[in-house]
């Protein structure tokens, strides 16, 4: 068996035993924060995909994961559209988004990238939270395009509520697992794919992928774009999860917290990001009481690992398999 | 007592093994050759000399002194001078900074002025181009400025990685002019060259260095005597 | 008329507080490839450190700017020891000092955090009243801010251009294994570089707050600025950098003045965007050689 469907069947397993958590747990609060996960997880692998197999230095993953959310919350506020085309519509546009930005910053060193996608991100977010002017008034008060600080609610939901009356969650867990199943499978395609091959050959050797014609940037726009499709899904589920959507999603805590499930993980694996993703959720669960301190257990967290343990807990002994 | 004893050196880059314990003496005053097919290991040994590869085993002395573990700056404050392959100047200084940057360490910049006089008297376009940026110089002319600078530290070994690559032929003929000159003042010199039969004429000893290992050491009359070592080794 | 004297006297106000922390962050950049995203905490802690000295220990003005700088420099020094000197020999420094400088920065900010409180607090170094240009009142703490920064703009002229100090820095900057092999310890240059670079972070946060007050989190916008500015300049662009964060000042300036303040940096990103795809290597930089 190759390495590839090997992956994929660990992938199944896993995505089967989380099937039948419902069955076994009731809490809403346990059925909620694994959706929560799974919206995480699907962010993570796909930046993961960017920074750890592209090697695309972007951080513009959270403002992508907006464009998602934000189109879903605007689709349905303004123009009263149903959900589920309303975040396929979102997710589009998001591979728009990030095929402009794409363009515009793929061409150049990996430090460039980082600053420039961080000055990109910081722009939408300004754009968002400065426009003050109205731009409808409804009953609740004046309603600037984006939303401004408030943000949208109200803009629909999945009709779970209808189908599945209280236990609408339920529904909602069951759809992000399809969608994280879906984003990991893809992210066990590329890794294994050619597109994956290709980008380990200009990593590992750059002169030589070169002279055999693996053009770096036409496979960086790929994956670039193709990620940002799951992004996309993952921030317009996020929005109709939440039924909220506001500019906290490009915060600088947001930012740190996925950063970290990466890091902890192991950058520029496969499931690195998942273990990181789930050991970092668990510890911002049952730390609430240190909710506090979370900034600083983070930021002790991405220092100390990249110091220590560069490769994430992925990259120790055992867990690892030869790459190739 | 040898000026630079090296023994059972292994260096490398990563997982990749380049040196794989070699061992090598030089006398004081000795004008020493290391040559050998590309991608052997020579350059990689006198960057292991200098410190910017550290070797993984092996013990190196040079007057007495165990520099295997020392910095970079502080084998240089020792005594050994390494003019590196491909010139590695400051492209953005100008000429005279480059030479100045040469007598960076205390005990040089002392003698600076005067270490000015003898590189400009022995490599005298570079008093013609002092003012100019080091970036715009060609490159037989940067090769100048990287052997001057190494001059201007003084120190007790020059270390000159590939003086004459990739350089016109009557380039080539000045650097040789220049080695002749270090040749004739006695300094010691351990030089490594591509063209093993013209350096021959000037080495005291040879040393053939293949597949990160020595095979063959001798003097330089010896070399040129057996031509079946530049032909096994060499391609001719 | 009012109106440009006004919008030069405030752009070069601004222009000047970013060149003053830009320097740090291009000679971080220029010395060992180090982009240091804990640059914006420090600018914060300078204001505060100052804050500390002069308004609860009632300290004079120049004790509280040398206490912030030395602070500063401080904890460029600690990041060196700490982050960057473990990672120096990885084949992706660049990224892991990227990510670990990113925590060092929110744990920071954290602490003065902690330390202050989140409510907003003045900077006790600041002057009152103005001086009158051709009829436009100028404040004299703009004046006090543009002196200071050319100040230090000559200071480090003559650090960079003049001293042995600065002769072994910029040769680490143009050749890092050819400074080496002149002598240069280039683990203290990287140690000086980034205390320098903290310094005067720490003074140019004290400035900075002296306009616009002190908050926990008032470096994060100032640092994105001055990457910018380095980003437009091209990384490790020293001089570059001072002249690119003038010029973006005024220009912030007038764009305020033409769109108003909300509108200002988003449209300076777009221009900063306009000119990378045009100049991928920034006005001043040079296209990296890359060595396979």
């Amino acid at each position: 068996m190759t390495s590839g469907k090997r992956d994929l069947v660990i992938l199944l397993v896993l995505v089967l035993a989380m099937a039948t958590v419902p069955a076994f747990v009731g809490t809403r609060y346990i059925i909620t924060t694994l959706t929560l996960f799974f919206i995480w997880t699907i962010v993570v692998t796909q930046w993961n995909l960017v920074l750890g197999v592209a090697g695309i230095f972007s951080l513009a993953q959270m403002a992508l994961f907006a464009v998602g959310a934000y189109g879903t919350a605007m689709l349905g506020y303004y123009f009263g559209m149903t959900m589920p085309p309303a975040m396929l519509l979102a997710a589009l546009a998001t591979v728009l988004v990030s095929l402009v930005v794409g363009l515009a910053c793929l061409r150049l060193a990996g430090p460039y990238v980082a600053l420039l996608t961080l000055a990109i991100a910081q722009m939408l977010y300004l754009l968002v939270v400065n426009d003050t002017a109205c731009f409808t008034n409804p009953p609740s008060g004046c309603m600037p395009f984006f939303g401004g600080v408030r943000g949208f609610s109200r803009f629909g939901d999945l009709g779970f509520r209808d189908l599945l009356g209280s236990k609408w969650y339920v529904g909602h867990y069951y759809i992000g697992l399809v969608l994280l199943a879906l984003a990991v499978a893809f992210t066990i395609l590329i890794f294994h794919g050619p597109l994956g091959l290709a980008f380990r050959a200009l990593r590992d050797n750059p002169g030589y992928a070169i002279a055999r014609g693996v053009g770096r940037l036409k496979y960086q726009l790929w994956v670039f774009g193709l990620s940002a499709f799951f992004t996309g899904l993952a921030g317009a589920f996020y929005a109709v999860q939440f039924g909220v959507v506001g500019p906290i999603v490009f915060s600088v805590s947001m930012l740190l917290f996925l950063l970290a499930m990466i890091v902890v993980g192991g950058i520029g694996t496969i499931w690195g990001p998942l273990l990181g993703a789930a050991l970092l959720t668990l510890a911002d669960e049952t730390m609430r009481e240190f909710g506090d301190y979370r900034d600083l257990g983070l930021g002790l967290m991405l220092a100390l690992f990249v110091i220590l343990l560069p490769r994430g807990l992925a990259g120790v002994r055992g867990l690892q398999r030869p790459q190739g | 007592m040898s000026l630079l004893e090296l023994r059972g050196i292994q260096a490398g880059y990563g997982a990749q093994m380049v040196l794989r314990g070699l061992s090598l003496d030089m006398a004081q005053g000795e004008f020493a050759a290391l040559i050998g097919p590309n991608g052997h290991g020579k350059t990689t040994l006198l960057r292991s000399i200098s410190g910017l590869v550290r070797a993984r085993a092996g013990q190196m002395r040079y007057m007495g002194q165990d520099i295997g573990a020392m910095r970079p700056d502080q084998i240089v404050a020792a005594g050994i001078i390494h003019v590196p392959q491909g010139d590695l100047l400051f492209p953005e200084m100008t000429v005279l900074d480059n030479l100045r940057m040469g007598a960076y360490l205390p005990a040089a910049a002392a003698e600076e002025a005067a270490r000015l006089e003898e590189v400009y008297a022995l490599l005298p376009k570079l008093r013609d181009r002092r003012l100019q940026i080091a970036s715009t110089l060609s490159g037989g002319e940067r090769r100048m400025v990287g052997i001057g600078r190494g001059l201007m530290a003084g120190g007790g070994l020059l270390m000159l990685d590939e003086p004459s690559l990739g350089l016109a032929p009557i380039v080539i003929d000045q650097i040789y002019a220049v080695i002749a000159r270090l040749r004739e003042s006695g300094r010691s010199v351990l030089v490594v060259e591509e063209n093993a039969s013209r350096i021959a004429e000037y080495a005291d000893r040879l040393h053939l260095l293949d597949n990160g290992t020595f095979v063959w050491s001798g003097g330089g009359a010896e070399f040129l005597a057996q031509p079946e070592i530049l032909a096994t080794y060499l391609g001719g | 008329m009012d109106v440009a004297i006004q919008i030069v006297a405030s752009g070069l106000t601004l222009g000047a507080m970013y060149a003053i922390s830009t320097v740090g962050l291009a000679l971080v950049y220029g010395a060992l490839n180090m982009l240091n995203m804990a640059h914006g905490a420090i600018l914060a802690l300078g204001g505060y450190v100052c804050y500390q000295v002069m308004a609860a220990m009632g300290l004079p003005a120049p004790l509280g700017v040398l206490a912030a700088m030395v602070v500063c420099g401080a904890v460029g020094v600690l990041i060196y020891h700490l982050a960057a000197r473990p990672m120096l020999r990885s084949q992706n420094f660049e990224t892991q000092i990227f990510i670990a400088t990113i925590g060092i920065g929110a744990i920071l900010q954290d602490l003065i955090l902690r330390a202050f409180g989140p409510q907003p607090k003045p900077q006790p170094l600041a002057l009152s009243g103005a001086l009158n240009v051709g009829g436009v009142a100028v404040p004299y703490q703009n004046l006090l801010i543009l002196a200071v920064a050319l100040v230090m703009m000559a200071a480090m002229a003559w650090l960079l251009g003049r001293t042995r100090t600065g002769r072994a820095i910029r040769a680490t900057a143009q050749n890092r294994d050819a400074a080496q092999l002149m002598g240069v310890r280039i683990g203290r240059v990287y140690a000086q570089v980034l205390a320098l670079s903290g310094a005067l972070a720490g003074l140019s946060g004290i400035l900075l707050s002296s306009i616009s007050g002190l908050l926990p989190t008032m470096g994060s916008d100032p640092m994105l600025k001055a990457f910018v500015i380095c980003v437009v300049a091209g990384l490790g662009q020293v001089q570059g950098a001072a002249i690119a964060a003038l010029v973006l000042g005024l220009l912030e300036a007038l764009i305020q003045y033409l769109f108003g303040v909300q509108y200002a940096f988003a449209i300076l990103l777009m221009l900063v965007i306009g000119v990378l795809i045009w100049r991928p290597f920034g006005i001043f930089g040079r296209r990296q050689v890359v060595r396979l």
